[in-house]
């Protein structure tokens, strides 16, 4: 495939996964500002490196990798600049559901927002995006054992968590 | 106590397991309760945790996030890299990849018009695959201190030494358009490594307030330890940047 044609393939498929990078990203950031900016940041890497994308690979997996890794940078640049971060804020539309649904969509955003950055990268790319195990260590770039205790790990916080706010 | 980890049983709620485990799991959870419950919570906790976000597959994209992958002709990041066949810009030892975005806008046809076309007013072109400052904003890299009065064309925001000990300075240009970028010191001109529309300075905002996020990126990426004071800028231009 030539260069200017795998470009075009590439921003083609980003297109289509827009809303879904943008889930990620609210996921991650756990803001609705930041999660875009985030999206704009790696989409423009990402068509910048068009060239690096291994046909046939998933494009989803390396896009998330692309995230994770400028949002490692976005953190530390911001410590750096010792910028304080509001992570409190609701994440995600919940949308029109009934209140019971939103209100177990608001205290599951609210106890994912305080899981360790590690854990809730884990749990967006295996519960929320629905990867294989083997793919969402692949693009967070770790092995499937660290992938697995950090999964479970994260699950087991998650549950106190919920738990405390009472069983639904 | 099941013979299970929490760990398999929550592989197996995700439907990571092979035949066999899943089956030897399968037949634990139709007797013993204890097995079947993990299970379960390890299921609906994925599923609420999915619903939790749902909600954001339905909301409109942005259209600043549309635009960027709109198709090649009128799509408003200019890729550079991929223009030079995936050549890369090198920068001394570092290769870095050479991405220039141009944030949407009216003046974006207009700015690569003036920039890319060798008027004489060019403050950069390319050379042997990089993009070297020319002009104005050459000689604002090499002698303009950030505490120069803001009334010129160029502004310099922050100095700092990249990971390869070259020196950096982010500048902002008010021309005909307002852009700001990065340019790092090497073999002796400032190449580029990224440029990109920006709000236009007004009165005494400093530049570092107006950068873009590409450019805030690629300094992130760049520096190393912290940007340059005052002192050590004007000692570091004294000596001829190198």
């Amino acid at each position: 495939m030539s260069t200017t044609t795998q470009a075009e393939e590439v921003r083609a498929q980003i297109g289509e996964l827009l809303p879904r990078l943008r889930r990620f990203a609210r996921v991650i950031t756990r803001n609705v500002a930041d999660a875009d900016d985030l999206v704009q940041v790696a989409v423009e890497k990402a068509l910048a490196r068009a060239a690096q994308w291994r046909p046939g690979s998933r494009l989803d997996s390396w896009m998330f990798r692309i995230m994770k890794n400028a949002w490692v940078d976005e953190i530390r640049a911001r410590r750096r600049r010792e910028r304080v971060h509001a992570p409190e804020e609701a994440g995600a539309a919940v949308g029109d559901r009934s209140a019971a649904a939103r209100d177990i969509a608001l205290s599951v955003q609210a106890a994912m927002a305080r899981l360790p950055e590690e854990q809730r990268m884990a749990i967006a790319l295996v519960l929320v995006e629905g990867l294989a195990y083997k793919d969402a260590a692949e693009a967070l770039g770790i092995p499937m054992g660290t992938l697995t205790s950090r999964l479970a790990r994260g699950r087991e916080a998650l549950q106190a968590l919920l738990g405390s706010n009472g069983e639904t | 106590m099941n013979r299970f980890s929490e760990e398999t049983l929550m592989a197996y709620a995700d439907g990571e397991l092979d035949l066999v485990v899943r089956a030897e799991i399968e037949a634990a959870m139709a007797h013993d309760p204890e097995v079947a419950r993990a299970v379960e919570r390890h299921r609906l906790m994925a599923a609420q945790v999915r619903a939790a976000y749902d909600g954001v597959l339905d909301e409109p994209v942005p259209e600043r996030l549309a635009t960027l992958v709109a198709s090649a002709a009128t799509a408003p990041v200019i890729d550079l890299a991929a223009r030079r066949d995936g050549r890369r810009i090198s920068v001394g030892p570092l290769q870095m990849p050479a991405w220039v975005a141009l944030a949407a806008s009216v003046a974006v046809g207009l700015f690569v018009g003036i920039l890319l076309m060798r008027s004489p007013a060019a403050v950069y072109e390319a050379v042997e695959g990089a993009l070297v400052a020319r002009g104005a904003l050459d000689q604002a890299l090499d002698s303009q201190l950030a505490s120069a009065p803001g009334d010129s064309a160029v502004r310099i925001g922050i100095s700092f030494k990249d990971r390869n000990g070259d020196y950096c300075r982010t500048f902002h240009l008010q021309r005909d358009v307002s852009a700001a970028g990065l340019a790092c010191r090497s073999d002796g001109s400032w190449h580029l490594q990224v440029l990109a529309a920006a709000p236009a300075i007004v009165g005494e905002l400093q530049p570092a307030a107006a950068m873009p996020i590409p450019v805030l990126h690629a300094v992130d990426a760049a520096i190393d330890g912290e940007p340059l004071d005052p002192a050590a800028e004007a000692a570091a231009r004294d000596a001829g940047w190198r």
